[in-house]
């Protein structure tokens, strides 16, 4: 009898297990939940920017007939405690306090001002309907500059200033390095934008009357810092409070934390002791559920007339909008990106300053590639300074990145650059653009009127990143953790603290344990998103985590359940469990399948005669830390065509070269890729969540506010280049560069396109463009 | 005032009692328990709700329960035979089409309305065909390529 290999089903394209329901229409969304006794709610919310709240008359609409309950705020603020920051919050951080819904002050379209409970959604909206609201009209703080104008409203009176949180810091000597230096500069202000998961945001609240037991169904991709952030403000105690998510329509950081409206909905079904389910609209969720991005970033380079980068200055502020989205501290954002801002690149003096401000907009929720800004920041002014000093951006580029020979090597702001194939990257990407024999298409469609254009962008993306990435960005989140279990048939159950929503963990992290267990693929349930089951994790999934973490977590502790198994099969045996291996479900002697002992059998075992000190199914949890490296990243390059008639601007190719170690399932790493360049394509060219000068927000539906369509997205070209593995998991995660890579590489192109171009507002539109060619025409 | 609405849901005669202003969805979803059509928008935009009536496509957001009386009404529910998942859904599964599943069913019958039209098209009638469904998570060449697969299949 010939002896199997071990299957290994990582490194492959395996089928997801997601598929099997989701293409059957048996996905188990959380608008699918219906419970028994269920109402549903729905927010009554501002429709001014700012004002006090002087009288909501809800009498009419307590009285129509289906009306379970109407909460406004003075109510549900007796019901809750004041939602904060955590106390851990450091004193140099300011912390707004506020309620769930408001209670005397409205600060932003859309802000939630009453719940209406009924028997259908039908009637809830009826209801909302009848509701009469007073407002005194304030001033609306509708922009940064407008944030730091004195004379303007503070937006919380006790903080007595519209500024959140402000620092200065330096890295190096940067005052010596621009002394005499050609200087570079620039300031940019990228849109706001909003992350649009498919799925709106949502949840089922069942508070159970008799056992006191509050169970949250909530689209959220992180179940257990949910539970942390509402438990403290509905005063439920931790064991009495779980929160399950079902699957999760996308959330692309929208879900990652606590809303007011989570809180206002589990507080309802406490209220009228009965199942609550609140979706949102899209309206709703445009409107008030979080954007992102709208940075300003003034920033200058000192160089050298070879185009070394010598120093960067950088002032960036930010606009937090009205309400602090817990648990992210208005710090937080500024950390990363003052983190992230040399990227791969030899900066080894900074100067830093940065500014947070509350305005009268919907909260700030950190978006797929939260620090984006530094990448498109710096690779857009590496193509301004090329333009200044007359050389080729892909040479000021080659010139800056840190070579893999120079590594590991500190970045000026912290963290150790080690396996960056940045360098690499960019010579590949430039090879597959054939940059050279562009440039002469270029130069021949430049004679017939046409404008094309190749922009590239590099970047890298803490994937998990070093140990010390968090360090310097001055957040603390430990290791990943998994629990592996035998279940009493010999398959395998593996539960992971990740929160998947799209990102196929079911199938990966079911590839990488089967593989180390020697079972198949489906002798392996993955089990996620159960504060009642899984580990904690206050990030559940986001931040690129899960390839590494999650999947050396899970490893670690298949493989600590596999070594029992072994164990137990020597003593039946009788021989070394080291001589033992398990193929195909078969413990089995090297060399000797004949003598194999099923699985099964072992499970039986394990189960009936439990060895001592042992838990159920030999159950083992481990903890994973990235130990080194955990960078991923890669260079990108675009070539543009834009219509000097229309302005529009058409893709004509786009390439992705990357290196984010070994790839789990192929498929899903470069789904991952795609879907996030069609992200960040949207926000060179389409996306804007626009408001007026008095903060009246008009992108709130898909008609103003414009989702990349297949007609936008081009087919997109990857090419993954490996390093030498620094780590035995050497998965990296991939999540994030396609967003944070693809703006600077399309404003790039735009900008060659036009001829240089100086390109700093964001998105990209038709009308922009022909303004760009007719300032270029007027300036010639 | 409530309305008796009857209509063949993947092949089958369904019926049930509602409110005028009931919407072709919400009546799937709620009144028939078919949650595999999904409310992405709810204006009509993204087309995570499309169905086949009487094998045209339609967003079932903006369509009332009771202007489908009579109707023969398709969705996702009805793509596969029995546990047979049918020729467009393995070739979505096989080319790893989707992530988080949500624009999925709307995609799935807005593919086969334009595969049953026209059963060798080409990218850019596919890409042209499903301009009318958002995804967020794909960048959309999976699900170009699966449906390209799909009809390279024969559906």
């Amino acid at each position: 009898m010939s002896v199997a290999p071990a299957a290994r089903f990582t490194g492959q394209s395996v089928k997801r297990v997601e598929d099997d329901r989701i293409l059957r229409g048996r996905g188990r969304y959380v608008d699918d939940i219906r419970l028994p006794g269920m109402v549903h709610a729905v927010f009554l919310r501002s429709t001014i920017a700012h004002g006090r709240l002087l009288s909501v008359d809800i009498e009419q609409a307590r009285s129509l007939p289906g009306v379970v309950a109407v909460v406004t705020g003075a109510e549900l603020a007796e019901l809750t405690n004041p939602m904060q920051l955590g106390p851990e919050t450091p004193p140099s951080i300011i912390r707004a306090v506020f309620r769930p819904l408001a209670t005397d002050r409205v600060r932003y379209v859309g802000d939630p001002i009453a719940l209406i409970v009924a028997e259908s959604r039908y009637v809830a909206e009826d209801a909302r309907e009848l509701i009469a609201v007073e407002y005194d009209v304030l001033d609306a703080v509708a922009s940064i500059e407008q944030a730091e104008d004195p004379t303007r409203p503070i937006l919380f009176d006790d903080i007595g200033s519209n500024l959140l949180y402000s620092e200065t810091m330096q890295f190096g000597d940067p005052d010596a390095a621009f002394v005499g230096a050609r200087v570079v500069r620039e300031t940019f202000s990228p849109q706001r934008v909003t992350h649009v998961p498919i799925e709106c945001r949502g949840g089922v609240a069942d508070h159970h009357p008799g056992t006191g037991e509050l169970v949250y169904h909530a689209a959220t991709q992180a179940p257990h810092a949910l539970r942390l952030l509402l438990s403290g403000v509905l005063g439920q105690p931790a064991e009495m409070f779980r929160v399950v998510t079902p699957d999760v329509g996308g959330a692309f950081g929208q879900k990652a934390g606590a809303s007011r409206e989570d809180v206002a909905v589990c507080a309802a079904s406490k209220l009228v002791g009965r199942p609550v389910k609140w979706v949102e609209d899209r309206v709703e969720n445009m409107t008030s559920s979080s954007h992102a991005r709208s940075e300003i970033v003034e920033i200058a380079a000192a160089v050298d007339d070879d185009g070394s980068i010598l120093a960067l200055d950088v002032n960036m502020k930010l606009d937090l909008g009205a309400y602090p989205l817990l648990p992210f501290p208005p710090s937080f954002l500024g950390g990363i990106v003052r983190t992230m801002i040399p990227g791969p690149y030899r900066i080894e003096h900074l100067r830093w300053q940065h500014s947070a401000f509350a305005t009268n907009k919907a909260s700030y929720g950190t978006y797929r590639g939260p620090w984006a800004v530094e990448s498109l920041v710096r690779e857009v002014l590496i193509d301004d300074i090329a333009r200044e000093l007359g050389l080729d951006a892909v040479e000021v580029r080659r010139r800056n990145l840190v070579r893999t020979d120079e590594q590991p090597r500190k970045m000026a702001t912290g963290p150790t650059l080690e396996g960056v194939l940045a360098l690499q990257t960019l010579e590949r990407a430039v090879e597959l653009a054939d940059a050279e024999g562009f440039r002469e298409e270029q130069r021949r469609a430049r004679e017939q009127g046409r404008l094309l254009g190749l922009g590239f962008a590099t970047y890298i993306e803490p994937a998990p990143g070093p140990p010390d990435f968090l360090d310097s960005v001055g957040m603390h989140l430990g290791g990943e953790r998994a629990v592996a279990r035998l279940e009493i048939d010999g398959h395998l159950t593996v539960i992971t603290a990740q929160a998947p929503h799209g990102q196929s963990h079911e199938t990966t992290i079911a590839q990488v344990t089967a593989t180390e267990f020697g079972v198949p693929l489906e002798h392996v349930r993955v089990v996620h998103g159960d504060t009642q089951l899984t580990p904690f994790s206050v990030i559940g999934t986001g931040g690129s985590r899960a390839a590494t973490m999650a999947s050396g977590a899970a490893l670690h502790a298949t493989r600590m359940v596999k070594q029992k198994v072994l164990e137990m099969a020597a003593n039946m045996l009788e021989i070394s469990p080291d001589d033992l291996e398990i193929l195909d479900a078969v413990v089995t002697p090297k060399g000797d399948p004949e003598r194999g002992v099923p699985l099964a059998q072992i499970a039986m075992a394990a189960y009936f005669m439990t060895p001592e000190g042992e838990d159920d199914g030999l159950r083992s949890t481990a903890v994973y830390d990235q130990p080194r490296g955990g960078w991923s990243g890669g260079t990108h390059a675009c070539i543009v065509e834009v219509d000097a008639q229309t302005g529009v601007v058409k893709i004509r190719r786009y390439i992705v070269v990357e290196d984010c170690g070994d790839l789990i399932n192929p498929a899903v790493v470069n789904g991952q890729i795609r879907g996030g360049v069609a992200q960040g394509i949207g926000i060179a060219l389409l996306e804007n969540a626009l408001y007026d000068e008095d903060a009246n927000f008009l992108a709130g539906t898909f008609m103003d506010y414009l989702v990349p369509t297949a007609m936008e997205i081009p087919a997109i070209e990857i090419e993954h280049l490996h390093g030498e593995p620094l780590a035995e998991v050497n998965y990296r995660g991939v999540g994030e560069g396609g967003t944070i890579a693809a703006p600077p590489t399309v404003v790039n192109a735009v900008a060659d396109a036009l001829g240089g171009a100086r390109i700093n507002v964001l998105p990209m539109t038709p009308e922009s463009v022909l303004d760009l060619i007719d300032a270029a025409s007027g300036a010639a | 005032m409530s309305i008796e609405v009857t209509l063949t849901v993947n092949g089958v005669e369904r019926s049930a009692t509602v409110e005028p202003r009931r919407t072709l969805a919400d009546f799937l979803r709620e009144e028939l328990g078919l949650t595999g059509t999904h409310l992405g928008c709810e204006h009509g935009v993204c087309g995570s709700c499309t169905v086949l009536i009487d094998g045209a496509s339609a967003r079932s957001c903006l369509m009332l329960a009771v202007q489908a009386a009579g109707a023969e009404v398709t969705t996702i529910e009805g793509l596969s035979d029995g546990e047979e998942m049918g020729v467009l859904q393995a070739a979505c599964r096989d080319s790893h089409a989707f992530q988080c599943g949500y624009c999925t069913p709307g995609f799935l019958m807005t593919a086969t309305e334009l595969l049953s039209e026209s059963p060798h098209p080409t990218e850019a009638e596919v890409r042209e065909a499903i301009s009318g469904n958002l995804c967020r998570c794909t960048g959309y060449e999976s699900i170009v390529g699966a449906i390209l697969l799909a009809a390279e299949r024969g559906v």
